[in-house]
């Protein structure tokens, strides 16, 4: 706690000196509201409930974009790790789709899939897959052969040498990567609602702008970082327990 | 060089081994005959092909032309019947000095109680027998390479291959694995092949000794000192000797621009 007192004191400053330009500047709160306006704005949409089905259903976009994208993102990155020919066939296309701007599919997948959550977890999903299996691939490729020649002395299967050594060994990169993929499903939901979503933190932001409701779209943003920095602490905690077994010592 | 009749246990017989067909040979027809039991051991230069010979042995490489026999068998893929220790201790670090042992066994099997008794055996033989529950991360280097020759031998193989396995290690530290290394193969009949660079280890470890370089060998020589081992025969003059000619055999070598040391 005391190692965070610094970052807190700092919050506390950043807040009041925001408050403080916002009253003396004399500032329209249309452009730039106060922060005691935006923490009553907030209240009063926990307060009334308003809040929770958009956070829910973005929450829900994130799970679900995070989860699909970081299965298939695993799977294709042992895929193309395991078969080199397949890996330098495929490794190209796979580059170039995750050059193309997602959101710029997301009017696409609006056609494709129709309004509402589908298109959104999609977008997360293609977002999410990206760091998972390009860090699959780079920890799965970078075992020290010193260890696989030890496999192939020991008469280790094929299978056994990617559950028992490659996937163990290349873990700590894996989880770096769901660490990124976190992030980034964050973003991918709230974007991909701003294209076709109607209920959810980034179909408010759009819904708030649209009334011109700057203190509301302060307080989205406050929800939304904290949904961020729950879930990534979640994910480190995640991973401190799973490699707690490599860090010990 | 020696050319007794030996009845090898390992035969090597004219191995040679090329990375690519029109490369160079990185071991160039060599014959070599491991006895049953004996410890051989294979000095040379870093580059001269030794690792590349004892992987030939192991049956990770297959020699490009010639054969490798082990017990009469040519190998045609990593041996079963073979340990190896590699010049890093390639220890897994998410399991514990036990589980690392165990790893040749829990590969084939669920490993019984027994095995895990045998392992904790061997573990208590290098001196770990407290140490079992750790992870690599929390031994020593010599500790990890301890576990290392352990899980080489958990099988009971009947050949064990090492590569430079103390290169990493403290004087006093590789000296005390030596002689750990003695008493298991003395104890199970164990046939081994070590490479090393350093002569007075070969000499210490070696029924026979043989020198390479560019991929031949160019030099055997016997080593008559008494078994068991022990400390103070590395003073012995006969131990002087012996290193004293493998070295002028080291020395031999046609080497470009390298002054032959007086001493």
């Amino acid at each position: 706690m005391s190692a965070r007192l610094p970052s807190l004191l700092l919050l506390a400053a950043l807040i009041a000196g925001w408050e403080a330009w916002c009253q003396l500047g004399g500032l329209s709160p249309l452009v730039l509201p106060p922060p005691s306006a935006v923490l009553a704005t907030l209240w009063s949409e926990i307060a009334t409930g308003r809040l929770w089905p958009h956070l829910a259903t973005t929450a829900a976009e994130m799970a679900l974009g995070l989860a699909i994208g970081t299965v298939v993102g695993l799977g294709t990155g042992i895929l193309l790790a395991e078969v080199p020919a397949l890996g330098r066939l495929l490794h190209p296309y796979v580059l170039a789709s995750q050059l193309v701007p997602k959101l710029a599919l997301g009017p696409l997948f609006i056609i494709w899939f129709g309004f509402g959550m589908t298109p959104t977890v999609v977008i997360t999903a293609l977002i999410c897959f990206f760091p998972l299996m390009e860090n699959t691939l780079t920890g799965l490729t970078e075992i020290d052969p010193a260890r696989r020649e030890l496999f192939r002395m020991l008469g280790a299967s094929r299978l056994q040498t990617l559950l028992r050594l490659k996937l163990p060994a290349a873990l700590p990169v894996i989880m770096a990567g769901l660490r990124v993929a976190v992030v980034l499903a964050l973003v991918g939901a709230v974007v991909g609602e701003f294209i076709g979503g109607r209920i959810g933190l980034g179909a408010s932001i759009i819904a708030a702008q649209s009334v011109m409701d700057s203190s509301l779209i302060f307080a989205l943003f406050v929800v939304i970082t904290a949904l961020g920095m729950l879930l990534y602490e979640a994910v480190r905690a995640l991973e401190r327990r799973v490699l707690h077994r490599f860090s010990k010592g | 060089m020696s050319t007794e009749p030996e009845s090898g246990y390992v035969t090597i017989e004219q191995a040679r081994y090329r990375y690519s067909a029109a490369g160079p040979a990185i071991v160039d027809g060599v014959d070599w005959q491991i006895p049953r039991g004996e410890v051989h051991c294979l000095i040379g230069r870093s580059g001269c092909g030794k690792t590349t010979l004892l992987k030939l042995a192991a049956g990770l490489l297959l020699p490009t032309e010639g054969a490798i026999r082990v017990g009469g068998e040519a190998l045609v893929g990593p041996s079963p019947r073979a340990g190896f220790v590699f010049q890093s201790p390639t220890l897994l670090d998410w399991l514990t000095a036990l589980d690392n042992v165990l790893l040749p066994i829990s590969l084939k099997r669920r490993p019984t109680t027994t095995d895990r008794e045998a392992a904790l055996d061997l573990l208590s033989r290098v001196g770990l027998a407290n140490f079992a529950a750790r992870r690599p991360g929390e031994l020593s280097g010599g500790q990890q390479s301890r576990v290392a020759v352990a899980r080489a031998l958990i099988g009971g193989p009947d050949l064990l291959l090492l590569d430079e396995p103390f290169a990493a290690l403290d004087a006093l530290t590789r000296e005390e694995l030596q002689d750990d290394l003695l008493r298991l193969c003395a104890l199970n009949g164990t046939t081994a092949l070590f490479v090393t660079h350093d002569i007075n280890e070969a000499v210490y470890l070696a029924d026979k000794v043989a020198v390479m370089a560019a991929g031949r060998i160019t030099h055997a020589r016997r080593i008559e000192l008494p078994r068991p081992r022990h400390r103070d025969m590395r003073y012995a003059p006969s131990f002087a000797a012996a290193c004293r000619e493998l070295r002028d055999a080291m020395d031999g070598e046609p080497a470009v621009g390298r002054e032959r040391p007086a001493a």
